[in-house]
């Protein structure tokens, strides 16, 4: 349904007038209107959009200082836009231009310059080593930052606009030559088709144009970090930066880029693939850990080596619960002190994670309500999940284990088994801007592994990703 | 633009259609039919698939990529199609609910005597038929990600190197082997399943490989169906082997770690993935067939229908030998299917095409 805006006139081509402005703007308080009756002009703009220095030096001076017959003649300089329609000059005035009304005639001036926070580290993508720098609300600072990164005239930039009260505005940016134009086409018709009040976040953006809304997994990825955005753009993908978030999207994703951190690249590229294991280990350990659990302990007690059975039996021999029950307390429990640790301040967060960890895990088991090693193996996989790169997909992963458990709960190996297996076919079914969700591991691509299951040396890095379809495949030419 | 099925994902299918429970007692069967070196004859019966894997490509070259139901549409009265496509899809759908019902059983032997084997079933079929919905380019996608969870579990094999004894082999070959026909054509129906390439037809890119990849397929089966069968052969005595119920299975047993063992169950459990896609891919085969039978039916509720009546088909047998009895009379009629459809359709193209050159 599409929502009607009060706001902004709908009537078009108005010829724009003082008076016909002021009436729109009619209760806008923070709306200021300024009057020159020696030379007959008034100046309408919001103040905390405009820059005080710009509009002093570009506006209240030159006009002050010209005469009644030179003020024609000022405002004939290409800074200012005449505009014949209201709707025009409405939207100027609302995205920080000034509109200077001269006789008959209404012109803007771009003098946007609002508050903006100052660029700091991402604090939900942090690195060691590399670049510390990361997106903030304000597109434009965000486009500078990785125009600083791209110094090429093929980076282009689509301008459209999402939400129909609050108008964003989101940029598409993409490389000419390296991008494929048929992605570009899909996600700016995806983008135009959204009818919707507000979006306030790249986050919340993508769940409106992905390919599957209902899917629990992400299925473009977002980052707050430049140099992931600029390395997505190299890759040929496309990127959108919405204008009042740091979440910049990128499109088309496959499952395995979410395992990726930038940290893999500036490290050597052992370390690297070292670490890029370690993280698909940590996706096993995360999944499947706390639901092995559930069903050893229900129903293949024979799985347990005589030495470690002894221990487990001990740990196990106080709880009154079936270890699905147990498992799940403790799991719920976790959640729980995540969640309330990412609310409170970071002061507080720590005491919630001693209160926690050490409160609540040792009193449990003290007080027979769950067992030694449950506590290892829902601490274990609480810790996998983050060290999943991705915040979004770590969450998602930590909702699916939930369901593994249920089912190793109902039916032992054979429900993991099963909930495996559905997950593959879930996983299967998915796509991302058309292209495959699985992508290099089905379809297969063997080139494209040495940058997803491993970091390879940059000089075997030869190719861009599959899934970018690109025209302008090699992108390292260099010898080893 | 229609997605084409890569010629690694062609390879992919086949080895997953093809490999399936049967991995569990093949060498039993090798040993009770083929006797002492049985294994070697699984090289057999891989180039009598490899002979019907020529004769599909005959009719893929002979129909020019044409999907077999147009092959049979253009040339056969209704009233001949009509029996045809109704044996298929019954033969297909029985073969995958029962092979199905054959891995539930096992599992249920040795894991979970206690629960109702159809309550698994269900859950089992649930998933097939949310994966058959998806369309043969997502079946394809699935079973190269269900490829790589299990094709590892190979190199478990590598545990029973020490354990291996060149002298359980003997020096003698197929001594001691009985009912070699009929014991062989159980054998044979191991390798079914490359059999459903003929469907791929209209969905392969004609410019690739297609044929090869089905070639290499039934390679990887092979070489698989070889080294599980030689590590057995050599691992236990000849009689141990013709004993055993389940080789494979009481052979993973074996293998323990210091924080685990019985690691069959796991593997048990992870063969659930080959079976699925077994009877993914027949159901699959049944329901594009059912949809030549009735054109204008909605694909998705054809394969929600033959999944229903596959559950309810497998109802009936309640025991793993009257699984075993179901799956040896619709292995011998799949069997048949293998090499009466192609030949069926060479002799159609042969005379439609009136002895034209094969393009």
């Amino acid at each position: 349904m599409k929502v009607e805006d009060n706001t902004i006139s709908e009537e078009a081509n108005v010829l724009p007038s003082l008076q016909h402005t002021l009436d729109n703007f009619k209760d806008c308080m923070d709306l200021v209107h300024r009057t020159f009756p020696s030379i007959d002009v008034s100046l309408v703009y919001f103040g905390h959009l405009v820059g005080s220095d710009a509009l002093y030096q570009d506006v209240v001076l030159p006009l002050t200082t010209a005469h009644e017959n030179e003020v024609q003649t000022q405002l004939t300089r290409n800074q200012f836009k005449q505009t014949t329609d209201s709707k025009t000059l409405i939207k100027g005035i609302l995205s920080g231009e000034a509109a200077i009304f001269h006789k008959d005639n209404a012109y803007l001036i771009d003098l946007f310059k609002p508050d903006a926070r100052s660029i700091q580290q991402s604090e939900a993508e942090a690195v060691i080593t590399g670049p510390h720098d990361s997106f903030i609300e304000t597109a434009s600072a965000n486009l500078s930052l990785i125009r600083r990164r791209i110094k090429s005239s093929h980076l282009k930039a689509i301008k459209l606009e999402v939400g129909e009260v609050t108008k964003s505005t989101l940029y598409l940016l993409y490389i000419e030559g390296i991008a494929n134009m048929e992605y570009v086409r899909e996600l700016t018709n995806r983008i135009n088709l959204i009818e919707i009040d507000a979006v306030h976040d790249g986050n919340m953006l993508i769940q409106y144009i992905d390919d599957f809304p209902n899917s629990v997994f992400p299925l473009f990825s977002t980052t707050e970090r430049t140099d992931t955005a600029v390395s997505k753009l190299v890759a040929g993908r496309i990127i959108g930066v919405l204008d009042g978030s740091p979440s910049v999207f990128a499109a088309p994703s496959s499952f395995f880029e979410f395992m990726a951190s930038p940290d893999d690249y500036y490290q050597r590229w052992t370390t690297g693939t070292a670490i890029r294991i370690l993280r698909f280990i940590a996706l096993i350990i995360t999944l499947t850990f706390t639901a092995f659990y559930v069903s050893v302990t229900t129903y293949h007690y024979e799985m347990i080596p005589e030495a470690l059975l002894l221990t487990i039996t001990q740990s196990r021999s106080k709880v009154p619960f079936p270890p699905i029950y147990e498992a799940l307390l403790m799991e719920v429990t976790i959640e729980l002190l995540r969640e309330a640790g990412a609310r409170l301040p970071t002061k507080i967060g720590q005491t919630i994670g001693i209160v926690g960890g050490i409160v609540i895990g040792q009193a449990a088991v003290q007080a027979g309500f769950t067992s030694n090693i449950l506590i290892i193996a829902v601490a274990s996989s609480a810790i996998a999940s983050f060290v999943i790169p991705s915040y979004v997909m770590s969450a998602s992963i930590r909702l699916i284990r939930f369901g593994l458990i249920i089912m190793a709960g109902i039916l032992g190996d054979f429900g993991i088994a099963l909930g495996i297996a559905y997950l593959v076919v879930h996983l299967s079914g998915l796509t991302s801007l058309n292209s495959s969700y699985l992508t290099p591991v089905s379809p297969n691509n063997f080139n494209d592994w040495r940058d997803v299951f491993i970091r390879a040396p940059f000089w075997a890095l030869r190719r861009r990703p599959t899934q970018s379809r690109s025209a302008n495949v090699v992108r390292n030419r260099m010898k080893k | 633009m229609k997605e084409k099925l890569h010629p690694f994902h062609i390879s992919v299918l086949v080895f997953m259609i093809q490999c399936g429970v049967v991995i569990f007692f093949l060498p039993r069967l090798l040993a009770q039919h083929m006797g002492y070196n049985g294994w070697v004859s699984l090289l057999f019966f891989s180039a009598i698939a490899a002979f019907n894997i020529c004769l599909i490509s005959i009719v893929y070259r002979l129909g020019n990529g044409r999907s077999i139901f147009q092959i049979f549409e253009q040339s056969l009265p209704r009233l001949l199609t009509f029996p045809i496509y109704t044996f298929l899809i019954g033969v297909w759908t029985i073969l995958g609910c029962i092979a199905a019902k054959q891995y539930i059983i096992i599992f249920q032997v040795f894991v979970f005597p206690t629960t109702p084997p159809m309550y698994m079933k269900l859950l089992f079929d649930i998933i097939a038929c949310s994966l058959i919905i998806k369309g043969i380019y997502n079946i394809s996608k699935a079973a190269t990600v269900f490829f790589w969870l299990v094709i590892w579990t190979i190199l478990l094999l590598l545990f029973f190197i020490k354990g291996f004894e060149w002298v359980n082999l003997t020096p003698f070959f197929f001594h001691e082997s009985s009912n070699t026909i009929a014991g062989g054509l159980s054998i044979f129906t191991a390798f079914l399943g490359y059999e459903l390439t003929l469907l791929l037809f209209p969905y392969v890119d004609p410019k690739k490989g297609f044929i090869k990849a089905v070639y290499f397929g039934n390679l990887l089966t092979t070489l698989t169906y070889l080294g599980v069968s030689f590590i057995c052969y050599g691992f236990y005595s000849f009689n141990q082997l013709t004993k055993m119920k389940f080789p494979l299975i009481d052979l993973l047993a074996y293998i323990r770690f210091p924080f685990i063992e019985r690691v069959e169950n796991i593997f048990i459990a992870m063969y659930l993935i080959t079976s699925l896609m077994s009877m993914t891919m027949y159901i699959w085969a049944a329901t594009e067939t059912a949809q030549s039978l009735i054109p204008k039916a909605n694909k998705r509720w054809i394969a929600v229908v033959l999944v229903c009546a596959a559950y309810a088909v497998s109802w009936f047998p309640d025991v793993l030998s009257e699984v075993e009895l179901w799956l040896k009379y619709f292995g011998y009629m799949a069997v048949g299917i293998a090499f009466g459809l192609p030949l069926m359709l060479i002799a159609i193209l042969v005379i439609h095409n009136g002895g034209r050159k094969i393009a």
